[in-house]
């Protein structure tokens, strides 16, 4: 075990397995003390309590959706992640035979700042970019190239959607995002009978990955063998996702390797990088250069609203004057927006962070009752910025006393108002 | 439960923080949580709209996606959901329900 950010770490690469087997969030028993605040941000209840003691563990993978909303809210560092590869893509730097490709995810760089002492959310992008080039990493691909890749891809999609129904064989609506690793495993789980719903689009990175071995290699002239994928994101699930059988479109597995927020921070630090004092740098641009419709995915109604700026000038052929749409930001909890586009009518959208608000939305298509023509979803309450592999919240630690009183409260609350 | 060493804790936990800290810590401490990704929210949404940083800001506007999907010598030259977006990047999904109902069967409680 290694200590990364306050979190600890299972020096675990996992190659060729099934990832349903593996836990990639668990509790240490020795360092439990049975709070219980970890049950109450869990949507599915894979973490409970194990005995009379109330020592908590996540009891089976297959009920586990990796968000790891468990880990950033246990006030006692209990919960350690069961996968790094960190080890491993050290090596991998190391060896001048292997292209090693950088892939972030836009929600790290307003997380990553704050382990070098930034205030909380600070914007840098541009120190990224040139900490990953400092690295060693060959080329500074960067996953927000395929979020506007994903806008193209799922807008058309629903396009498509909306203009067959009534037709045979007609995909249904609402079209549920898919971007999110640990709601498509909850509907997997949960709603396999609305599957069908789901954006056939993989996610950004699930996107990158195989672009980055066959465009990429190409455009670049390397051979796709040697190109080994870094997939870098503010998230435990993408861990998950990046082990997917399934992925492995480029002839390659589309993504060797996955790491979080933290564990950047950690690989800059060790390699003795001062992050602070470096200039900011572009990517390289056949797979990096993005857009704000891109950054945007990091917050809950950030795909919406990138989407929307899409299928406005699609379905009216009209252009989009002012690009914000802010009815579509979501803080928390359930967002709902009639948004009208001229000369096609209203396109009704909603938008959901955190699981069990997921499960509202779900449950109303589930009986049809589903006014919506599209639907985004995010596990983590807030969207990605809060992800579960982010920079920890000090205030959850800082004063243990003090945050562990907070979350009795908060039950003891809870259970009154229910009882 | 009966009362054990953990349980003890935890009771002497709510009466401490209830003597020494009143019981509206509770909102503070939810509040300043969201607070804190509001941070991260604002951050976001003013680098969008912060032309120095992205140039544009509608997908469809990236001069690089342009490149791709250029209907002479694009890489994605049939357009968004042609066929080689299809083979690379669109998917298909598993249905999980089978190993959670196993785990009911054996007694598990879960919340859904
Ligand atoms: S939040 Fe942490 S200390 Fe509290 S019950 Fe869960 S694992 Fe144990
Ligand atoms: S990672 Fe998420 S789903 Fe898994 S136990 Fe933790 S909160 Fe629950």
């Amino acid at each position: 075990m290694k200590q990364i950010e306050g979190v600890m770490y299972q020096a675990n690469a996992p190659k060729g397995v099934d990832p349903d087997g593996i836990f990639f969030v668990q509790v240490d028993p020795a360092k439990c003390e049975a709070c219980g605040s970890c049950d109450e941000v869990c949507a599915t209840g894979a973490i409970q309590a194990i005995n009379d003691d109330g020592i908590h563990a996540v009891v089976d993978p297959a009920a586990c959706m990796n968000c790891g909303q468990c880990l950033v809210n246990c006030p006692y560092g209990a919960i350690y992640e069961g996968v790094s590869y960190v080890d491993e893509i050290f090596e991998k730097l190391k060896d001048p035979d292997t292209i090693v490709v950088s892939m972030p995810a836009p929600a790290v760089r307003y997380g990553l700042g704050e382990c070098f002492g930034a205030p909380t959310g600070t914007y840098v992008g541009g120190k990224m970019h040139a900490a990953l080039r400092k690295l060693g990493f060959d080329y500074i691909w960067d996953n927000e190239f395929t979020a506007d890749v994903t806008i193209m891809e799922e807008g058309t999609e629903l396009i498509q959607r909306v203009k067959e129904q009534g037709k045979k064989n007609a995909r249904p609506l609402p079209q549920f995002t898919s971007c999110c690793p640990g709601w498509v495993k909850f509907a997997e789980t949960f709603y396999p009978d609305l599957m069908p719903n789901l954006s056939s689009c993989k996610s950004p990175i699930g996107m990158l990955g195989p672009l980055a071995k066959t465009y990429g290699a190409h455009e670049t002239h390397t051979k796709a063998k040697k190109i080994y994928t870094v997939s870098i994101m503010p998230c435990i699930a993408k861990k998950y996702e990046g082990l997917r059988p399934e992925l492995a479109d480029s002839g390659f597995r589309d993504i060797d390797a996955t790491i979080n927020t933290r564990e950047l921070a950690h690989m800059i630090k060790t390699a003795g990088i001062s992050f602070n004092s470096l200039p900011s740098q572009q990517p390289d641009p056949a797979l990096g250069d993005s857009t704000g419709a891109a950054t945007i995915f990091g917050n809950s109604g950030g795909v919406m609203e990138a989407a929307l700026r899409l299928a406005y000038e699609v379905l009216s052929g009209k252009k989009l004057d002012n690009p914000d749409i802010k009815v579509v930001r979501t803080h928390e909890g359930i967002n709902t927006a009639d948004v009208k586009v001229p000369g096609f009518g209203t396109v009704k959208v909603a938008v959901a962070s955190g699981l069990s608000n997921a499960a509202k939305l779900c449950d109303e298509v589930r009986a049809g009752k589903s006014p919506y023509h599209f639907i985004e979803i995010m596990s983590c309450p807030g969207g990605c910025v809060n992800g579960g592999g982010q920079p920890l919240d000090p205030e959850i630690r800082a004063s243990l006393f003090r945050s562990t009183v907070a979350q009795i409260n908060k039950r003891f609350r809870a259970r009154k108002v229910t009882a | 439960m009966k009362m054990n060493r953990r349980g003890f804790m935890k009771t002497c936990g709510i009466m401490a923080g209830y003597a020494v800290l009143g019981v509206n810590l509770t909102k503070e401490a939810v509040a300043s949580a969201m607070d804190f990704v509001g941070m991260r929210q604002k951050s976001v949404y003013d680098a969008d709209a912060n032309s120095k940083i992205y140039k544009y800001r509608k997908s469809q506007d990236n001069p690089m996606i342009k490149k791709i999907y250029d209907h002479k010598n694009g890489f994605l030259h049939e357009g968004p959901c042609g066929h080689m977006s299809h083979h690379l990047l669109h998917t298909h999904y598993v249905d999980r329900s089978a190993r959670l109902a196993t785990l009911k069967d054996k007694g598990f409680k879960f919340n859904l």
